[in-house]
């Protein structure tokens, strides 16, 4: 249980860090440690106790095996994640080039 | 002989082909990005009206990737509302396609315009013949990355700015969206949505559903824009090109947002009363909140903009209703909605295109120097309005009955006042944009380039006649296979395991 | 089941106003190839025009609320955009507040059609027939209601009519918030109160309250006006009150004047547009200041605009006095009911009949009669108005005065031969219950002894001159007012006094800021919301994310209630 409650606390540190830090790059670390967290949650939840690794071979019985199949759905999510880390980032640079601050509240000639 | 479901990984297949081709040899040959980028969404819309007739003849189609058997491979299903979604996305795709030929001449890299485009096309298309949940996300992310990159395609300020809001916005509401997967998939061990909705049936409820249900609503709504999850719209929708915010406001939020919440909420999960209120109550509050803002709005693009999250909320209003008749006139608005918002983005490009300015304070008199263009705008602005006998009346229309009809005298008053204040604010874009006195500024202005002005006639001519859409013989194609699978509810499981393989 | 009458139908009050609706379309389109000459555009002004003809006969004669509404909200676009033709400053603004407020009220149409739908299954209009006793039909009946009175002008919908009356070209005017605007308006009216819902007292009282209050409030507006165009605007809206308030008696008598009333007010109403917009083309320009002696210049025109003007101020023997008659007695039958209201409602309707006549007066003297601008004045005016206009006023061409005195005419038969023609052909055949008159006026009598009035008067005046006058200029302490301008006689100011007395001083003040405008008050309403609305969007990231995490909170709390 306790394990599943890291998580939780991984998850709000990551939101935490996008709904109060003013600086954009950390924003968008706020977002890959919450992403991670999910990540995270998704491998916990396919756990088994005392599970082992989903190999199957004739030698051994299949019992008490972790599922695989969030392992392989983790790997997609990751990759998304980097993609739209990838494209945050830069958007992020260019920012600064154009508006020269990293602060987000000074970020805001779009509104009404 | 190829069995006739293999035309469902076409539509992600075709469009990620297109994407490839450009990417890669676009660059050296000038003309390839047009030339291919029409092509593949002409094919596109093409092989959706086929997919339409074999829904029509044949009934529902399934395709399992890989040749594994349902429910353990990724199945691709083709039912009514898929075809419904796939005729509006790869419509609208293709009249963009069409303006885009002239109006991106404006920016350079055409090629890497046309990618993402067709990036996103397959997204969206993936997204609606998606019959496994976690594909559904995979493919929705396609989308989304591409239209952050789409929406920062200017790259100068506000364009950056609105992206990046877009971006991390539209990343959280994802992260929801995961999180509500691996809930589901905890609960229920499986992705595919129709064995889902099988064993969420023999089960119990439980928190976890409600927990599932908020994620996904909060998600699903982050992406259809729903007040209170809409604010990134109106800064991300204008900052596009124009024929990007025709796509993102016509067909990604719906194909992203509304036509998820529908399949989720109502084929998987099962709609209930609460839950049903609840996307009433959403709808309500887009509906008045965003054309109030959009009313005192003096940016062409970001009035429309707003208007696409208060048209939204009719959408979700009749979907929300869950009667036969307003999922109909939903459905209708949804499509009608794509069909008018595109043009009138169209035709935002096309001012722009011509004059330079988004400022409906400095336009005037448009109407003399772009008949074509204030004519289409006309056309476009009476049917959001709800005036007769364009396509928007007739949906509003349903739309207002089926929420009489319910019982909901409330919301029914919240949509006529709505759709009176949209009626002032186009009435307020046609008079400072295309009326009154022609400006001294605009004298040398010329009307825009042949092939914008085909794809936005062609859609007026749409806004124009979409009324027909509504006689019965047609609407039996059209409209009646896709409210009948939001109708029969999670019944949807067995019509899906029983498909055509 | 047969097509046509699931959709049209052709009764005996269809068939009146489609009649009546073709014969205005002609007159307007005749008048038109006068006036609009040498306007831009005029092949899309002439398409508008044909395809409001086919709309409206549309709306008249279907049978289907959906396609009724159809036909009826397409006629409100027409407006919008024949509007827009306007030359005027503000010609898109009001052209912009017409469609808004008419359009609005469309809307809530729709509301009232789909709560009928509720309560009959069906939207046929022949079958629908319901009873007023439930909250839910009053409001089906309100909705529908509104829509009629936006269309013909019924207060408080009405501000869109004086604006449009003025920056509107003269027979887009005429055609549409004159004429076709208010047999549409009131025909739906007495449609939907006639046979579609069996009307309550309650319902009837706040009809007629609407009307009187409508007469008064209206013609109170006019007299104070500086505008030709906009004084027989605000006239347009008066004269919709007899209308509704003829309807609301809910007697055949009343019901029957009502009608007949919105037949004759599209007569002279439009009669006195036409002559209105021939003296705006020759002159220039509709302010009262700068107009008048145009009796001399355009004696056609005075003489149809004279006979429509005591048309609506209902002197007898014309056709306004004729339906006006038959609403004061349905309203003197009203009595009978109990209610002791009726009194009000008959002194609001003579009282905007007085009053109708006083502002008549001071219209005629400021245009036709009174002294004319000097010339060097009218031609510096004619040359800022784009020097369209001839060097020297002239009686206006055929194909305008030709529409004119055809409605002059028509004024003066329907009148005198008021049970013979009119009221016989069109109007009786068109209601259900039998009419009963219990005032008697024979109008053929009548015209007889004032014609023989008029010919002795003429006797006498020619008798009279026979010892000698003299005719001079009119002077003032010995001056003579034709060599200063800014000592003229306009008119303009004749009723400028019941301005300060109060309380009318500060009611015309709040008028006058638009207060009573349903229009601005909404979109003051409005743009209230959208300042609140516009300052929560304060483009900053954090405040968006925390809308939506509160969100998913309040959704949380929602459902694990």
């Amino acid at each position: 249980m306790i394990i599943y409650l890291l998580c939780l606390m991984l998850f709000c540190c990551g939101l935490y860090c996008i709904l109060v830090k003013r600086n954009i790059i950390k924003i968008i670390l706020g977002i890959i440690i919450a992403e991670y967290a999910v990540n995270l949650f998704f491998i916990l939840v396919a756990y088994r106790m005392e599970g082992r690794a989903p190999i199957l071979s004739s030698e051994v019985e299949i019992v008490n095996m972790v599922d695989p199949l969030p392992q392989a759905l983790v790997l997609t999510s990751i990759v998304i994640g980097l993609a739209t880390t990838t494209l945050l980032v830069a958007i992020a640079m260019r920012i600064y080039e154009k508006y020269g601050t990293f602060d987000i509240t000074k970020i805001k000639e779009l509104k009404g | 002989m190829i069995a006739i479901s293999h035309i469902i990984p076409l539509f992600v297949a075709i469009s990620l082909l297109g994407a490839f081709i450009i990417s890669i040899i676009g660059k050296r040959l000038k003309w390839i990005p047009d030339v291919i980028g029409n092509i593949t969404t002409l094919i596109l819309l093409g092989l959706s009206v086929l997919a339409m007739w074999t829904i029509v003849t044949k009934g529902t189609l399934v395709y399992s990737v890989g040749s594994w058997k349902l429910p353990i491979g990724i199945a691709l299903v083709l039912d009514g509302l898929t075809a419904f979604m796939l005729i509006t996305v790869n419509l609208i795709a293709f009249s963009v396609s069409i303006y885009s030929i002239s109006y991106m001449e404006r920016f350079t890299s055409k090629w890497k315009f046309y990618t993402l485009f067709l990036l996103m096309v397959a997204g969206m298309n993936g997204v609606v013949v998606s019959g496994d949940i976690f594909n559904l996300f995979v493919f929705l992310e396609i989308a989304s990355v591409a239209s952050y990159a789409l929406v920062a395609f200017g790259t100068e300020r506000h364009e950056l700015e609105a992206a990046f809001k877009y971006t991390v916005m539209s990343s959280v509401g994802s992260l929801f969206l995961l999180l509500g997967i691996v809930f589901l998939y905890s609960y229920t061990s499986t992705l595919n949505m129709a064995d889902m909705a099988n064993i969420l049936a023999q089960k119990s409820a439980s928190n976890i559903i409600i927990m599932v249900i908020v994620l996904f609503i909060t998600g699903f709504g982050l992406k259809a824009a729903l007040v209170p999850f809409h604010a990134w719209l109106p800064d991300a929708h204008p900052s596009a090109p124009a024929p990007i915010s025709a796509m993102l406001s016509g067909v990604l939020i719906k194909s992203l947002g509304i036509y998820t919440l529908c399949r989720i909420f109502y084929n998987v999960i099962g709609i209930n009363p609460t839950l049903s209120s609840i996307l009433m109550i959403l709808g309500t509050l887009s509906m008045v909140i965003g054309v109030f803002l959009a009313i005192g709005q003096w940016d062409f693009k970001r009035l429309l903009a707003y208007h696409s999250i208060s048209q939204i909320g009719y959408v979700i209003l009749g979907i929300g209703l869950g009667t036969p008749l307003g999922i109909i006139g939903g459905l209708f608005h949804l499509f009608n909605h794509s069909v008018f918002k595109s043009l009138l983005f169209l035709n935002s490009g096309a001012v722009e295109y011509a004059t330079g300015t988004r400022d409906l304070k400095k336009m005037g008199g448009l109407i003399a120097k772009m008949p074509v263009t204030g004519t289409t705008s006309l056309v476009a602005s009476m049917s959001i309005a709800g005036i007769p006998p364009f396509n928007g009346f007739w949906s509003k229309l349903i739309i207002i009955i089926a929420a009489v009809q319910a019982n909901r005298l409330g919301y029914a008053f919240w949509a006529v006042l709505a759709s009176i204040l949209t009626l002032a604010s186009f009435t307020k874009v046609m008079k400072y944009a295309f009326f009154g006195k022609p400006r001294k500024r605009w004298s040398e202005v010329k009307e825009v380039p042949i092939f914008m002005k085909l794809a936005m006639v062609t859609l007026a001519i749409i806004c124009v006649i979409g009324g027909v859409l509504l006689i019965s013989n047609i609407n039996q194609i059209f409209l009646k296979p896709a409210s009948d699978v939001l109708l029969e509810g999670t019944k949807y499981a067995d019509i899906v395991f029983k498909g055509i393989q | 089941m047969n097509l046509t009458t699931q959709f049209f139908k052709f009764d005996n009050l269809s068939m009146f106003v489609g009649i009546f609706i073709g014969i205005f379309f002609l007159l307007i389109i005749i008048y038109s190839f006068g006036f609009m000459s040498q306007k831009k555009r005029l092949i899309y002004y002439y398409s508008y025009l044909i395809l409001t003809f086919i709309s409206s006969l549309g709306a008249v004669f279907s049978n289907n609320l959906i396609l009724f509404m159809v036909f009826w909200g397409f006629l409100g676009l027409l407006l919008y955009l024949l509007i827009g033709f306007g030359q005027t400053e503000h010609a898109s603004y009001t052209a912009k507040k017409a469609f808004i407020i008419i359009g609005g009220t469309d809307a809530l149409m729709l509301l009232g059609l789909a709560i009928i739908w509720q309560l009959t299954g069906s939207l046929q209009m022949d079958r629908i027939n319901i009873t007023l006793n439930t909250k839910i039909a009053v409001l089906a009946y309100m909705c529908l209601a509104v829509g009629a009175f936006a269309k013909a002008g019924a207060m408080p919908f009405h501000t869109w009519v004086p604006d449009t009356a003025q920056d509107a070209p003269t027979p887009v005017t005429a055609f549409f918030p004159a004429s076709l605007d208010k047999l549409l308006g009131i025909y739906f009216l007495a449609r939907i109160s006639l046979y579609m819902f069996k009307m309550s007292p309650a319902l009837n009282t706040v009809l007629m309250m609407i009307g009187s209050f409508t007469i008064v409030a209206a013609v109170m507006m006019a007299l104070v006006q500086h505008d030709l165009k906009k004084l027989l605007g605000y006239h347009a809206v008066s004269q919709v009150g007899y209308m509704v308030l003829g309807i609301g008696t809910g007697n055949p008598i009343g019901i029957a004047g009502g009608l007949f009333h919105m037949l004759n007010n599209a007569i002279y109403k439009s009669c006195l547009f036409l002559s209105g917009g021939a003296v705006e083309k020759e002159a220039g320009t509709t302010d009262l200041e700068k107009l008048g002696g145009f009796a001399k210049i355009m004696p056609i025109s005075f003489i149809t605009f004279l006979i429509a003007s005591l048309a609506i101020s209902g002197v007898p023997p014309l056709n306004g006095f004729a339906s006006k008659w038959m609403i004061y007695q349905g309203i003197i039958k009203t009595a009978g009911n109990g209610s002791h209201l009726w009194i009000i409602w008959l002194i609001a309707a003579m009282f905007g009949s007085a009053l109708t006549l006083a502002s008549f007066m001071k219209l005629i003297h400021a245009v036709f009669l009174g002294q004319s601008v000097n010339e060097k004045f009218l031609s510096n005016q004619t040359s800022m108005n784009g020097g369209v206009i001839n060097n020297k006023p002239r009686e206006a061409s055929p194909a305008m005065w030709i529409p004119q005195v055809f409605l002059a005419v028509l004024c003066v038969i329907f009148g005198v031969f008021a049970y013979r023609i009119p009221l016989k052909m069109f109007i009786f055949p068109s209601l259900e219950g039998k009419v009963e008159f219990f005032g008697i006026w024979n109008a053929s009598l009548a015209t007889i002894l004032i014609i023989v009035g008029i010919i002795v008067g003429v006797i006498i005046y020619f008798l009279g001159t026979i010892t000698k006058t003299r005719e001079t200029e009119a002077f003032i302490g010995g001056e003579i007012l034709e060599k200063q301008t800014n000592m003229r006689v306009s008119g303009t100011e004749f009723y400028d006094t019941i301005k300060d007395i109060t309380p009318l001083d500060t009611i015309y003040k709040l008028a006058e800021r638009k207060v009573f405008d349903i229009y601005d008050i909404g979109t003051k309403m409005t743009f209230g919301f959208n300042k609140i609305l516009s300052y929560l969007h304060n483009g900053i990231l954090l405040t968006y994310l925390s809308w939506c995490l509160l969100g998913m909170i309040i959704l949380f709390y929602i459902l694990l209630r």
